[in-house]
C-alpha cells in the first residue's frame, strides 16, 4: 500500500491546479472554470495532434518524457500520506532538488532547441531564476534537516517535535518565496499571461503541443503539488503517522488533503494581492528570502531551537 | 458659425519656409494630407493644417503640384511630426517628400506594387490583380527593416499574429540582454482603404463608416464626421443635439478610460484589479446600450444632429453614474494601494515631453509628458465653451503619469456628464440639412478618449464627396511607442504598450 503513495500526487495534482484557479477566480469576482477542468485539458491535449518544428532535435522530443520521470521519481522519495515511504533510501532532500534540476536544465535546452527568441528568452530568465531559487530553497530545509540530524525527509517528517520556533518560521518564509518561484506564480511569474514577452516558464513551452504539452503541464502540476507536500512534511508534519495499515492511512490522507487545499487557497492568495515583479527586481526579492533562510539557520545554531 | 480655417496657397519653397516658421512660432501641426484635384484644377494639393496657440484658429497653407514634376521640398527634416503624413501621402499619391530620410513605404506591404497609387481619382484596378494581391503571393517590393549591429544584440520578433484577441502588428525588437535598444514596429496590416471607400458614399451615408473606423472611439468618429460636413454646408446643430453629442462624448471617455486603467492591470499581472476595471466598463458600456441601443453608441449621430433624445434617460444615466463613481473610487483606490502595482508603472516607458512635442503626440500620452493640449479647449466646440473644465498634465511622462492623466479626466468626465444633465436644452434634435455646395472644404474635429480627431471633407462639382481625410490619435501616437520603450526591459514593453492602448484598427484605416 505505502508503495503507491507517491499514485496520489500524480492523480490529484491536477485537482489542486483546479482549485487554485478556482479560488483566483472567486478572488476576481468570476465564477472561473470547475476545479476538474486541468484533468480535461490534459484529456484533450492527449488526443490532440502535435506540430513539431522541423529544426528541433532529440533533445526537443526527449524532454517531455524526462521532465515527466524525473518528477514521478522525485514524488516517490516524498511521504506524502505516510513516512513508511519504501524507496525513501533512494534519496534525500538534495536529491530532489537535484532531480528538479534535472528536469529544469532538460526544459531550458529544449526551450532553446527549436530557435524561437521566446524560447530561448523563457530558458534564460528560467536559468537566472533557478540560480537564485536552488541555493535558498537548500538552506531554508537545512534548518530543518539539522534540526532532525538527517536530510532524508521521512527522517524528518517524523521529528515532529522541534519545530514551531524562531528559526522555523524564518525558514518557512523563505520556503513559500521559493515555492511561489519554482511553481512559477506571481510575483516571479504570471502562469495565466498570453504575453509572450514577459512569459518565463510558459516560454519555454510555447512550441510545445498534444502529448508533449500534456506531459509538460502534468509534470507541472505535479512539481506544484511536490513542493506544497514537502512544504508541508517539512514545516506541518503533524498529523502523518508512521503507520502503513488502511484505517491510519485513510485518516491521513484526510488530514493531507485538507493541508493541500489551504496550500493552494495560500498561493491563490499570495497571487492575488500583488502584482508581477519587474523582472530586474526578482534578485531583490529572493536575495531577501536567501537571507531569512541564512539568519534561520544562524538562529537554530545559536539558540539551539 | 464662426469660420475658423484659414487657408492660403503657397509655391514651392515659401510653402516649406511658412509651415517651418508657424512651427517654429509654437503652432501645433494638425495633421497633414493630399488630395487629386487634377480634374478641376490640374493639379495635386498638398495640405498642412496648424492650430494657432491660445486662439481658436486653423492655419492651413496648401502647395499645388502641378505637371509632370510630382516632387516637393520634404518638411521631414525640419518638422519631424509630419514623417508618417509625408510617407503615407508617397504611397497614396505618388507625391514625393525631396529630403525625406525614411521614404521605405508605410502603409502598403509586401505584395502590393510599387507604382499603384490608390488615392488617384483615376486609379483602377483589375478582378485578377485584386486577387494576386489579396492572396499575397507576389512579393513586388520587399521591406526592409532597420538593423541594429553590435556584439550581443539580437532581434526578437513578435506578432502580426499575436496571442490575446487584438489585431495585427508586428514588432521587431533589437535587444542587449533584456534591455531594448531598438524597436521598429509594422503596422497597417488591415488597411481597409477607408478614405477611398468614404469617396464611393454619400456625404450623409458616411456616418456609418466613419462610427466603423475605431470600435471604442465610435462615437468621436461619427461627431468628428458630422461635423465636418454640416460645417462644410452651413449647417447649424440645435441646442439639444449638441448636449447630446457632448454627453455621449464624455460616456465614450468615461468607459474607455476606465477600461484602460484596468488593462494596465494586466500588464503587471494585477487579475483583481484588471477584473475590477471589466466589471466598471462592462456597467458603464450597458448603460450606453439602454441610452442608445448600441454598447458603441453607434447610430445617434446623423448629419445635422442626433436621432434620439438621450435626455429621457437621464434618471438612468444618474443612477448607474453614481453606482459607477462609487465602484471607481474604489477600484482608484485598490490600484494606489497595491505598492507592486505602482512600483511596476512608476518610471516605466517614459515619453519626454520634447520628443512627445517632435513627433506631434495627442491626447493623453501628450498630456502625461506635459504637453497642455486638448482639442476641447483648443477649439472648443459643442457645448465645451460652456463647461467648466481643466485639462489635467503632468510631467512625468511614464506609465504612472499616463494612468493618472486618464483617472483625473474620468473624474472630470463624471462631473461634466451632471452638469450637462442640469440644464434644458429645447426640443429639437436635428437641423434640416442644407445641401453641399460643390468644391466647399471643411474641417471637423473632436477629443476621442485617445486624443484628437481630424476629418476633413471636401466636395467635387456634384456635392459628393471629392476627399474624405481622416487623423486619427492612434495615427500621431504609434511612433512614439518606440522612444517611450527605448530603455526598458523586454518583458515590461506590454505595460508599456497598454498605457498608450493605441488602436490598430484606426490607425490602419
Amino acid at each position: 500500500m505505502e508503495y503507491l503513495q507517491f499514485i496520489v500526487i500524480i492523480i490529484f495534482s491536477p485537482l489542486i491546479q483546479g482549485i487554485i484557479k478556482k479560488v483566483k477566480a472567486a478572488m476576481q469576482g468570476r465564477v472561473g472554470p470547475g476545479v476538474f477542468q486541468p484533468y480535461y485539458d490534459l484529456v484533450r491535449l492527449l488526443k490532440k495532434e502535435m506540430v513539431i518544428s522541423g529544426v528541433t532535435s532529440w533533445v526537443f522530443r526527449a524532454t517531455p518524457f524526462i521532465v515527466f520521470a524525473s518528477t514521478v521519481a522525485a514524488a516517490m522519495i516524498i511521504p506524502v500520506i505516510t513516512t513508511r515511504s519504501p524507496f525513501s533510501a533512494m534519496g534525500d532532500v538534495i536529491a530532489l532538488i537535484y532531480i528538479f534540476a534535472l528536469g529544469r536544465f532538460f526544459m531550458a535546452l529544449a526551450g532553446l532547441d527549436a530557435g524561437t527568441a521566446f524560447g530561448g528568452e523563457g530558458s534564460s530568465r528560467e536559468m537566472a531564476v533557478a540560480m537564485l531559487v536552488e541555493p535558498m530553497m537548500m538552506l531554508s530545509i537545512f534548518t530543518a534537516a539539522i534540526a532532525a540530524g538527517s536530510t532524508n525527509i521521512a527522517v524528518i517528517a517524523e521529528k515532529q517535535d522541534i519545530f514551531y520556533s524562531p528559526s522555523h518560521v524564518l525558514a518557512l518564509s523563505a520556503f513559500i518565496v521559493a515555492v511561489v518561484a519554482e511553481t512559477g506564480r506571481i510575483p516571479v511569474d504570471n502562469p495565466d499571461t498570453h504575453l509572450e514577452l514577459t512569459m518565463i516558464h510558459e516560454g519555454m513551452l510555447l512550441e510545445y503541443s498534444g502529448r508533449y504539452l500534456a506531459l509538460m503541464e502534468w509534470a507541472h502540476f505535479m512539481k506544484q503539488m511536490l513542493l506544497f507536500t514537502l512544504a508541508v512534511d517539512i514545516f506541518f508534519p503533524l498529523g502523518i503517522p508512521a503507520a502503513t495499515g488502511l484505517p491510519g492511512l485513510a485518516a491521513s490522507f484526510g488530514i493531507y488533503s485538507l493541508k493541500m487545499v489551504l496550500m493552494a487557497v495560500l498561493m491563490a492568495a499570495i497571487e492575488s494581492s500583488r502584482a508581477k515583479l519587474r523582472f530586474f527586481q526578482l534578485p531583490s526579492l529572493l536575495g531577501g528570502a536567501f537571507v531569512l533562510a541564512l539568519l534561520s539557520l544562524l538562529t537554530y545554531i545559536m539558540m539551539g531551537k | 458659425m464662426m469660420n475658423n480655417e484659414h487657408y492660403r496657397e503657397l509655391g514651392g519653397r515659401e510653402f516649406r519656409d511658412h509651415c517651418i516658421s508657424l512651427c517654429r512660432s509654437g503652432f501645433t501641426l494638425r495633421l497633414m494630407f493630399a488630395t487629386d484635384e487634377r480634374e478641376n484644377e490640374g493639379c495635386f494639393k498638398i495640405y498642412v493644417v496648424f492650430s494657432e496657440t491660445g486662439k481658436d484658429s486653423f492655419q492651413i497653407p496648401f502647395l499645388k503640384l502641378k505637371g509632370d514634376d510630382l516632387s516637393y521640398h520634404g518638411l521631414t527634416p525640419d518638422i519631424p511630426a509630419v514623417h508618417w503624413y509625408e510617407r503615407e501621402i508617397h504611397d497614396m499619391f505618388g507625391l514625393t517628400p525631396e529630403g525625406h530620410p525614411d521614404l521605405r513605404r508605410l502603409v502598403f506591404h509586401d505584395s502590393f506594387p510599387g507604382d499603384s497609387y490608390p488615392l488617384r481619382k483615376d486609379w483602377k484596378i483589375s478582378e485578377a490583380e485584386l486577387r494576386e494581391w489579396g492572396e499575397g503571393l507576389v512579393r513586388k517590393e520587399p521591406y526592409h527593416f532597420m538593423e541594429v549591429k553590435g556584439e550581443g544584440v539580437y532581434e526578437i520578433p513578435v506578432g502580426p499574429v499575436h496571442a490575446g484577441i487584438i489585431e495585427p502588428g508586428h514588432f521587431r525588437f533589437s535587444a542587449v540582454g533584456e534591455t531594448i535598444f531598438f524597436l521598429e514596429p509594422r503596422l497597417f496590416y488591415t488597411h481597409k482603404g477607408t478614405e477611398k471607400l468614404f469617396e464611393g458614399f454619400g456625404f450623409s451615408e458616411g456616418v456609418r463608416l466613419a462610427e466603423r473606423v475605431s470600435g471604442t472611439s465610435s462615437f468621436s468618429h461619427g461627431t468628428a464626421y458630422c461635423m465636418a460636413v454640416e460645417r462644410m454646408s452651413g449647417t447649424d446643430i440645435p441646442e439639444k443635439a449638441k448636449a447630446i453629442r457632448t454627453l455621449l462624448l464624455e460616456l465614450e471617455r468615461l468607459y474607455n478610460h476606465v477600461g484602460d486603467i484596468g488593462n494596465m492591470c494586466a500588464g503587471t499581472g494585477l487579475a483583481v484589479g484588471y477584473a475590477a476595471g471589466a466589471l466598471i466598463k462592462e456597467k458603464l458600456m450597458q448603460l450606453n446600450e439602454r441610452v442608445s441601443g448600441s454598447r458603441y453608441l453607434r447610430g445617434v449621430n446623423v448629419i445635422g444632429g442626433v436621432t434620439k433624445d438621450i435626455f429621457q434617460y437621464a434618471d438612468d444615466i444618474l443612477t448607474t453614474l453614481e453606482t459607477a463613481t462609487g465602484d471607481y473610487k474604489a477600484f482608484m483606490k485598490l490600484l494606489l494601494g497595491a505598492i507592486s502595482h505602482v512600483e511596476r508603472l512608476e518610471n516605466a516607458g517614459q515619453l519626454s515631453r520634447e520628443i512627445a512635442m517632435k513627433l506631434g503626440v495627442t491626447g493623453v500620452a501628450a498630456r502625461a509628458s506635459g504637453v497642455n493640449d486638448d482639442i476641447r479647449k483648443a477649439h472648443p466646440h459643442l457645448l465645451y465653451d460652456r463647461l467648466e473644465f481643466e485639462p489635467h498634465t503632468t510631467t512625468r511622462g511614464d506609465v504612472f503619469a499616463r494612468m493618472m492623466v486618464r483617472a483625473e479626466e474620468a473624474e472630470c468626465s463624471i462631473s461634466m456628464i451632471h452638469a450637462l444633465l442640469e440644464r434644458n436644452y429645447g426640443r429639437e434634435l436635428a437641423a434640416e440639412v442644407k445641401d453641399v455646395s460643390p468644391h466647399a472644404c471643411a474641417l471637423g474635429y473632436t477629443e476621442s478618449p485617445r486624443g484628437s480627431l481630424f476629418y476633413w471633407v471636401k466636395s467635387d462639382a456634384e456635392g459628393r464627396p471629392l476627399r474624405v481625410k481622416l487623423r486619427s490619435p492612434s495615427y500621431c501616437n504609434w511612433p512614439a511607442v518606440p522612444f517611450a520603450v527605448h530603455g526598458n526591459i523586454v518583458p515590461d514593453f506590454p505595460l508599456c504598450n497598454k498605457s498608450f492602448n493605441l488602436s490598430y484598427s484606426g490607425c490602419d484605416m
